[in-house]
């Protein structure tokens, strides 16, 4: 892992732990409902708290938005040249379309991001709060690596085919 | 499978099948639908009243454009004295209705050759229009070479609209012959993978040391100097998505009639083959990446609170059980 890398993760790490303190809260507004808080427009400052932006370059930013009963945490992940935008795009599309699996994904980023997680408080009652971190700070690593390895994989294979094709040419 | 076969394995087996059954006194009833790259289908039938002799018919999008290459009407004798060497094989004067190639095969006395050659039928009907560029080809490169060093082209191009809008062109010169791809990519993703793979495309040669006697390969968006003089019926839409490929074949390509078929079989299959392989990584990656869900799948789950075992060892209130052991559910 790069020299970088570590102190971008430790501050997602500590900026999640820092969010993810939640607890159960009805609507205000309307009566028997409890909604994630951050999803809804809300006109009670005193339910949101501040975003936190971290930020490694312009590429590669995390933004953590709480509320007193949700988090959104939404990533925008590494897109060097349009190879890689094409790969991410359709990983996040694949993986937001089996959310169901995933609990806490969501299934559309928020704007200019890659892909968002929403954790409620129903989450943090039934999953171990720190392992839940640990997954998303996995997940970032993993998708660099997961989206460079494709991208070698498509250039290596575009080689082999091009080098097998004009091979048959050799007489 | 890297490569695509130039020769049609279906009707290789369906002939192989009907030369049998003909053997053992029984000869099949046949009527079969058979398809190709480049929406060319096949169709295999009994003659009417004579089960021992076969027509296949082939109908091919290339078929307008080959015809209208040669003002003499030379596709026909061509294919004739192609077919002509190999027993059991005649070419039937008026094509099947709805197709534009018929070639009647005798089962009695079909060889495996001619089996073979059969299927390679596609390749064949294309394979004029190559033949013409490379005699052409020859009897430039018997004039006497200009003192500049450029190169005497013909005034010929050979235009075969081998799909509903692409095509490809040939053009002979005494020292080469070019021949260009026109494609156009279904959607983005194709588009941007096509480039990776267009790249290296034109790289291999000059990377790879052992294949460097292969045509050089040249990529562009803009069609190219050589078809300047073609006037086009491209349909504007697709231009963004249109790509010209450009193979260069010297001399060492198509010095004998054996080199000849081999280029020109390879050729032929060059957009199906650059087309197959993007389609592969797409699936590939695919199939990557439902591993990586899978994985990410699988380190959520550690999330989760073992609600058993908690229950079992903090406090026994929470589960009741029956006198039995088992759990009750309320």
């Amino acid at each position: 892992m790069s020299q970088s890398l570590r102190p971008y993760l430790n501050a997602v790490r500590y900026s999640l732990e820092a969010a993810l303190t939640l607890r159960n809260f009805s609507s205000q507004e309307v009566e028997r409902h409890n909604r994630p808080e951050v999803e809804v427009p809300n006109t009670s400052a005193e339910l949101l708290l501040q975003p936190m932006h971290v930020s490694r370059n312009e590429n590669e930013q995390v933004l953590i938005e709480s509320s007193v009963n949700s988090v959104r945490v939404s990533i925008k992940v590494k897109q060097a040249d349009e190879i890689e935008q094409i790969l991410v795009h359709k990983f996040t599309r694949f993986l937001e379309q089996r959310a169901e699996a995933f609990q806490i994904l969501r299934r559309e980023p928020i704007q200019d991001f890659s892909i968002s997680f929403l954790i409620t408080n129903k989450h943090t009652e039934t999953l171990k709060t720190d392992k839940l971190i640990d997954f998303i700070i996995e997940f970032m690593e993993e998708v660099d690596k997961e989206i460079s390895e494709m991208k070698l994989f498509l250039n290596a294979r575009a080689r082999f085919v091009a080098e097998a094709y004009l091979g048959e040419f050799v007489y | 499978m890297l490569h695509l076969k130039s020769h049609n394995l279906l009707i290789q087996k369906t002939l192989s099948e009907a030369i049998e059954a003909n053997s053992n006194g029984t000869p099949l009833t046949l009527d079969r639908i058979v398809s190709d790259f480049d929406y060319t289908i096949f169709h295999i039938s009994n003659q009417e009243g004579n089960k021992t002799i076969l027509l296949l018919s082939i109908k091919t999008k290339a078929w307008v454009s080959i015809q209208k290459i040669d003002a003499n009407n030379g596709l026909l004798p061509y294919l004739q004295s192609k077919y002509q060497p190999f027993a059991g094989i005649s070419v039937s004067q008026s094509a099947e209705p709805g197709y534009d190639f018929t070639l009647v095969l005798d089962l009695a006395s079909l060889t495996n050759e001619s089996v073979v050659e059969s299927s390679l039928l596609k390749t064949a009907i294309l394979s004029f229009p190559f033949q013409l560029a490379f005699q052409e080809s020859f009897e430039l490169s018997k004039l006497p070479a200009p003192e500049d060093g450029s190169s005497i082209d013909s005034q010929k191009l050979y235009n075969i609209q081998n799909r509903d809008d692409e095509q490809f062109f040939i053009k002979a010169s005494n020292d080469r012959v070019t021949v260009i791809f026109e494609t156009i990519f279904q959607d983005e993703t194709d588009k941007i993978l096509g480039k990776v793979f267009l790249q290296e495309f034109v790289d291999a040669r000059k990377r790879n040391r052992s294949i460097q006697s292969a045509p050089q390969v040249l990529v562009s968006n803009e069609p190219p100097l050589e078809l300047q003089s073609f006037t086009s019926s491209r349909n504007p839409q697709n231009d963004a998505s249109r790509r010209f490929i450009t193979f260069v074949l010297f001399p060492r390509h198509f010095q004998t009639a054996e080199l000849q078929h081999m280029s020109i079989s390879q050729l032929t299959l060059f957009r199906n083959y650059f087309h197959y392989h993007i389609k592969c990584s797409k699936a590939y990656m695919h199939s990557r990446m439902r591993y990586r869900v899978d994985s990410f799948v699988k380190v959520l789950n550690r999330a989760k609170l073992d609600e058993d075992k908690d229950g079992l060892e903090n406090d026994n209130q929470s589960t009741r059980r029956t006198i039995t052991g088992r759990k009750m559910v309320y």
